[in-house]
């Protein structure tokens, strides 16, 4: 089953650190947010093979937005 | 209570491969900038004559001495760039530092006899005293290396008198064995006026067969006929008077040993003195580390080499405290309080040296939904909220209650602002922890990790906290302002540009006031300037923290005022419930 990793704030995307197809494992980070002034990691809930990546590096994303999907 | 203490929760984790990979150009830029602040140490440590014109005259360096007087691989050098009086020619001429003198903790200090022979200079009081301070907060004895030559007679009016002179000092030794503070002198060459007093005033004295202290030196004895003018004549005969009293300076041992007994001991050699003050230490109180160890030494589970992949110098990029903390403390272990509330902080009881203290540090990154709870907006590590400075009120009061010493470590943006914090009483809380810290009188010391800023910089044990903070060190990534310089220029200069769009004047002249403000906040806010102008007492490779962490603890169990029962302990109990 798909899991979804969200946006847990509205930001800007820094940097995307996976692709599809990477493997991940839990706590890994995967996409570099900057919110309020800071660069903030986002980081693997758990370990699976990510399905597809739905952001880019400059992307202004709102809280919840989906980030990338794991499966 | 061993229950508690040998089975604490485990912190962190290895790293990635990919992970130190990604880190790899951050840990490479910190370690530059350790490069370059070592360097700065190291031109102070070679400043003045060379080792070998001192050893020529049959001296040893003050750096010799220290080899011979301290455990090997115990000292902790502190204020090494300190120098707030920006002289030009040096430092503060002073050497101090923690170190282990046969197996005891003390503060150690000494002249630098390469530089004037040892002499006062501008900004060597504040260093005096911080190091007076710091005997007094840890309770364990102030070591002197005295070579001195008295006052640098040029500059004597920026030092010499005043509240806050090299007078001073002395009342501060004299304060310290009010204490029951024992302050013990080795005394080397020729040490006249404020020199004969930096001997005179410890408490015990350990001589020099070659060594001399006087209330006046060869210089005054010489000339004190003043006749309000010199010529010729009087030249000649200042010479031939000074060539009397060099050939034997006033307050030799035969005078300050066997007619006064000022000095309790008198060695031929310079290393014996050294190797007497080594013996004595042993004389001196000290509780066996035992006494209060709630666990066995151990090292970090994870190599201190991981901080410089985990601590971003990149000041916008956080990072895990939890991941810092597992390669400072034992075991990399911890036990941590209201890990369910107060977010943006960590508070917990670790162990250094198998000694128990509390921590307290900002989180960074985002925190949890729906959180700070009095707001309709997200929190963000660094920042300070409500429950946080509940929290760590809480937890310092324990500490005090408990006797736990604090380890503070700070990368604090501020506390949150506007009119929604001050509802929540954010200014108020603020204050209480500094009442709260004031109250505790235990020792602490704090670690700017990056940021210290704004209130957040004085409330989480920054050295304002006088009475309370030891030290305080910072790293390579350090940066100190009340606000970061853009938002200090927007302070400062918005109502001008408002005004002079108003007034249809250009704003380039405003926006280059605005862009130099920044650039000056950057410079006054670097790792070196902190550290020359105490901001920070010391700055400190990561890999050398646990170091000082060790210093810490070792010297606050060593002699503490006062003990809370390890089985009357009520933290542990609270955190396990």
């Amino acid at each position: 089953m798909a899991e979804e990793i969200k946006a847990p704030l509205a930001g800007k995307v820094i940097n995307v650190l996976v692709e599809t197809g990477d493997t991940v494992e839990e706590d890994d980070e995967v996409v570099i947010l900057e919110a309020m002034k800071m660069e903030t990691s986002v980081y693997a809930s758990g370990n699976g093979t990510v399905k597809e990546v739905k952001v880019k590096p400059g992307d202004e994303v709102e809280e919840d937005t989906v980030l990338l999907t794991m499966e | 209570m061993h229950k508690y203490f040998k089975q604490m929760d485990s912190l962190g984790k290895g790293l990635k491969d990919k992970f130190k990979k990604r880190s790899q150009e951050n840990a490479g830029q910190l370690e530059q900038a350790e490069q370059e602040i070592r360097e700065a140490r190291e031109t102070v440590k070679n400043f003045g004559l060379p080792g070998e014109k001192i050893n020529s005259r049959g001296q040893l360096t003050i750096w010799q001495r220290l080899e011979i007087l301290i455990d090997e691989g115990t000292w902790r050098p502190l204020h090494m760039v300190y120098n707030p009086a920006d002289n030009e020619d040096c430092t503060t001429n002073v050497v101090d530092g923690l170190a282990r003198i046969n197996g005891r903790w003390a503060v150690v200090i000494g002249f630098d006899n390469k530089y004037l022979a040892g002499a006062w200079v501008p900004g060597q009081p504040e260093n005096i005293f911080r190091v007076t301070d710091l005997a007094k907060r840890l309770n364990i004895p102030l070591v002197w290396v005295v070579n001195c030559s008295g006052v640098k007679l040029p500059e004597q009016e920026k030092f010499y008198a005043g509240r806050r002179g090299s007078g001073t000092t002395f009342f501060r030794h004299a304060e310290l064995e009010q204490m029951g503070i024992p302050v013990l002198a080795g005394i080397y060459g020729t040490n006249p006026a404020g020199g004969g007093y930096q001997s005179i005033s410890p408490t015990v004295l350990f001589a020099h067969k070659n060594c001399n202290i006087a209330v006046g030196g060869a210089g005054i004895v010489s000339g004190m006929s003043p006749r309000g003018y010199f010529d010729t004549e009087s030249a000649k005969e200042l010479i031939e008077a000074a060539r009397r009293h060099q050939a034997q300076p006033p307050g030799g041992v035969e005078i300050h040993h066997d007619e006064t007994g000022f000095f309790r001991f008198v060695f031929e050699k310079e290393e014996d003195v050294l190797n007497a003050m080594r013996d004595y230490m042993t004389k001196l109180p000290a509780y066996d580390p035992e006494f209060f160890r709630v666990d066995a030494p151990k090292p970090p589970a994870y190599p201190a080499e991981d901080l410089y992949h985990l601590l971003p110098l990149n000041q916008k990029r956080t990072y895990q405290f939890e991941e810092i903390l597992a390669r400072l403390v034992d075991g990399s272990e911890h036990m941590e309080f209201w890990p369910d509330d107060g977010f943006e902080v960590y508070t917990g009881l670790v162990k250094i040296d198998g000694l128990l203290f509390g921590c307290i540090a900002n989180r960074q990154g985002f925190l949890p939904e729906g959180y700070p709870e009095y707001a309709d907006y997200p929190g963000i590590g660094g920042k300070l909220y409500r429950r946080g400075l509940i929290k760590m009120n809480e937890f310092v009061t324990l500490c005090g209650r408990d006797r736990l010493p604090i380890i503070w470590f700070q990368d604090t943006t501020g506390i949150d602002v506007g009119n929604t914090a001050e509802k929540a009483e954010l200014l108020g809380l603020g204050q209480s922890l500094i009442y709260s810290i004031q109250q505790t009188d235990v020792p602490m010391m704090l670690v700017t990790l990056r940021k210290g800023s704004a209130a957040a910089h004085y409330i989480m044990g920054g050295p304002t906290a006088n009475r309370h903070n030891a030290f305080t060190l910072g790293t390579a990534a350090t940066e100190i302002y009340v606000m970061h310089g853009e938002t200090a220029a927007v302070a400062t200069y918005t109502r001008r540009l408002i005004k002079d769009e108003q007034a249809g004047k250009p704003l380039d002249s405003t926006v280059e006031k605005m862009n130099q403000l920044v650039e000056k906040y950057h410079e006054t806010s670097r790792p070196l300037f902190c550290a020359k102008t105490g901001l920070v007492d010391e700055i400190v490779d990561l890999k050398e923290l646990r170091g000082y962490l060790q210093a810490f603890a070792g010297s606050v169990y060593q002699n503490p005022a006062s003990i809370c029962p390890a089985h009357q302990l009520i933290l542990p109990r609270i955190i396990r419930k």
